[in-house]
């Protein structure tokens, strides 16, 4: 008897359960047309599409962030700082090219190859600066948080005034290849050309990470490399070459983020890093802490939120992703995803 | 001796029966002493205003160890707690048509009051999950913080700053009766009240480290699940540290403004702060409280006469362009000492005496 009232008991608890899952289901997807209460259907498009582009812009640098904070255990601070890396990285081959006319005087084929070449160059920036650091400073630190968070910092520090040295700490106009430049105008809502890049590069990259993750003989030894480190060294795989590889390769993601957002919004500065980097820890948070997926939702969800707010209430805009980071935090402490 | 007495209540009772004759004591003494006298002693404002801020800081870094070197919590937004009462004191000044006296007093309940609710809502949201949340919540709070001091400028005016006169005896142009070789004047007045408020909140850190309550925290840092299971609250206490550290860095906020006059995001809430800070309490020593004092003392000296040095280096090698640029990145050098210091001198100047001392007294003992 008494077993089968705590049965029902749990049962019962767990449809409770169910129905949280879907009210939260329910809302997260429900939110995104209350706005249009207030804004007509054309804007509501346009923000939209704006709020999408800087969702993929800030999960490019969130990936990176998450995914070292997945594998690695390590909070990389100094993620801001390939960021800006990144963005200085291809506004020196953008200027080089455009000596070329291949920048602001390019068709779209040589847009494109040079978009492609830029994005290349800084991932392979970004993926060397990882390496450089993580071989030399994060690798002596690792079980350790505090040192983590302080090694990554100084060398954030470090790293942002090399920039100031080599290319002077003054804002800078980045060129925008030529083809990327408009926007095309279907049935009055506005599109920024390079935003689509930018929702297809972003939309790339996550397909690419999932794939890489999920499908691929090395993914497979990272996501195990996650669950259980020990137990992937004793299978005879050196964790320490992995864990270098991801570094990399969540630096060259933040590099790439980085010049990304420095042709979108077509000016870089020795700061931007850092400012990004606490729109990145947001979304990580609200992400859940490791998940890819979860940046990728929570990246998009602040990033219509922003264009949203901004636009009823602009003083509001940059306080709505704390709001937001809160109102999950409440529901969900570990984040949309997060595991223990 | 009671036989019935525990040996930490004996260890208490040796303490207080030679706390007069402690070296320590001795040292207390004369850091007072010296402190008292600067003014009487140096009439250059740069000394003054050194010696200040060092006591200042001393505060903010003696706070920020109560959170990360006695309770193990890493909190990146201290910055953030010291410019709410910077920022408190400068608007409330700023704003009041005639400011008085008790304006300082709103100011500090306003930085109080602020703090105490944001470093509540920080440890209800963080402190669930993870201990590394806390840093990631913290460090996201702190650069929202001086985002939306930088945007609203109705507020804050933004990077102008707020720049204000305190008023009363505390006020730069107030000058008062000669005492010897002493001459009062606002600076004066502000130098001592700083160092009286200063006392008495090292004295009050001191006192809560050394509380019941701070050896708990001590035990959460070594061995949460331990303290749990020996039935202490760690969550309750791991709160009570936050929102102590966080409150005191307040009040220090407030008397730095008092002692600059002017309040800006780039002075009290930026990053480069909170990394002072940071490297203040690493080079000082984690957990020794002391070390605040010698931390902030060296950073600050080496901060002041830093550009001097820098105007050394262009005066040897005028026209080196390259040379000019090394020497305006000074910042640079700042980050490279952080990571060295971070690697190699982990247990910063106190820390790294206690153990010497120890090992001496070790190795004498047997």
């Amino acid at each position: 008897m008494a077993a089968q009232a705590g049965e029902q008991a749990l049962r019962l608890s767990e449809s409770e359960l169910d129905l949280k899952k879907w009210v939260l289901w329910a809302l997260s997807v429900g939110i995104w047309f209350v706005p249009l209460v207030w804004i007509d259907p054309i804007t509501y498009l346009t923000l939209t599409i704006a709020g999408v582009t800087m969702g993929m812009l800030l999960f490019l640098t969130a990936s990176g962030l998450t995914l070292i904070f997945g594998l690695m255990d390590v909070l990389n601070l100094a993620h801001g700082a390939f960021f800006a890396w990144g963005a200085y990285a291809g506004f020196s081959l953008l200027n080089w090219l455009n000596a070329k006319g291949w920048v602001e005087l390019a068709g779209v084929g040589q847009s494109v190859g040079s978009l492609a070449m830029v994005l290349g160059v800084t991932l392979v920036v970004g993926a060397l600066l990882g390496v450089i650091l993580e071989r030399i400073i994060i690798r002596r630190t690792y079980g350790n948080h505090l040192k983590q968070i302080l090694i990554t910092m100084g060398a954030s520090l470090v790293m942002i005034e090399i920039i100031k040295i080599l290319w002077g700490p003054n804002d800078e106009v980045i060129l925008v290849p030529a083809a990327f430049r408009d926007s095309w105008d279907l049935f009055d809502v506005i599109v920024n050309k390079f935003r689509v890049v930018a929702i297809l590069v972003g939309s790339l990259v996550f397909a690419a990470i999932q794939i890489s993750l999920q499908k691929t003989r090395l993914g497979i030894t990272v996501r195990a490399g996650v669950e259980n480190r020990e137990l992937v060294q004793i299978l005879g795989y050196n964790i320490r070459r992995i864990f270098t590889g991801v570094f990399a390769a969540g630096a060259a993601l933040a590099a790439m983020g980085g010049v990304m957002f420095a042709i979108f919004k077509e000016q870089i500065y020795p700061g931007m890093g850092e400012e990004n980097l606490i729109f990145a820890l947001i979304v990580v948070i609200i992400g859940g802490m490791g998940s890819v997926t979860g940046s990728f939702l929570g990246a998009i969800m602040v990033g219509l939120a922003f264009n949203y707010v901004a636009f009823l209430v602009p003083k509001l805009a940059l306080g709505v992703n704390i709001m937001i980071m809160a109102v999950i935090l409440l529901l969900r402490p570990k984040g949309l995803m997060g595991r223990e | 001796m009671a036989p019935d007495l525990t040996p930490v209540q004996q260890e208490r009772l040796r303490a207080i029966h030679s706390r007069y004759t402690q070296p320590t004591f001795v040292t207390q003494l004369a850091l007072l002493a010296v402190l008292l006298l600067i003014p009487v002693t140096f009439s250059s404002f740069r000394v003054i205003d050194v010696t200040s801020k060092i006591m200042i800081f001393t505060i903010v870094v003696a706070s920020y160890d109560v959170i990360l070197g006695y309770t193990g919590l890493l909190s990146l937004g201290h910055s953030m707690f010291f410019g709410i009462g910077a920022y408190s004191l400068a608007l409330v000044i700023y704003h009041a048509s005639s400011p008085s006296w008790y304006h300082l007093l709103i100011a500090a309940a306003i930085a109080l009051g602020l703090s105490v609710t944001l470093a509540l809502v920080i440890a209800f949201f963080s402190l669930r999950v993870k201990a590394i949340f806390f840093a990631m919540m913290t460090l996201a709070l702190a650069e929202f913080t001086d985002i939306l001091a930088v945007q609203w400028y109705d507020l804050t005016r933004a990077e102008d700053g707020v720049s204000f006169k305190m008023p009363g005896i505390f006020d730069v142009g107030w000058s008062g009766p000669t005492i010897g070789p002493l001459e009062l004047n606002g600076r004066v007045m502000t130098y001592y009240f700083i160092l009286i408020v200063s006392v008495i909140l090292f004295g009050v850190m001191l006192r809560f480290v050394r509380s019941p309550v701070g050896r708990a925290l001590k035990a959460v840092r070594d061995n949460e699940s331990r303290a749990t299971a020996l039935g202490y609250k760690t969550f309750h206490y791991k709160i009570f540290s936050i929102v102590f550290g966080s409150s005191v860095a307040a009040l220090a906020g407030v008397m730095f403004a008092m002692w600059v006059g002017y309040v800006s995001p780039g002075s009290v809430l930026s990053t480069p702060i909170m990394l002072n800070i940071l490297l203040m309490v690493i080079i000082g020593g984690l957990g020794t409280l002391y070390g605040a004092i010698v931390g902030a003392a060296f950073i600050k000296i080496t901060e002041t006469w830093l550009p001097d040095m820098q105007k050394v280096a262009e005066a040897l090698l005028p026209k080196s362009d390259l040379v000019h640029r090394l020497a305006e990145r000074w910042i640079l050098y700042f980050g490279v000492l952080f990571i060295l210091v971070v690697f190699f001198f982990p247990k910063g100047f106190v820390g790294t005496a206690r153990d010497m001392i120890k090992r001496r007294k070790a190795k004498a003992g047997r």
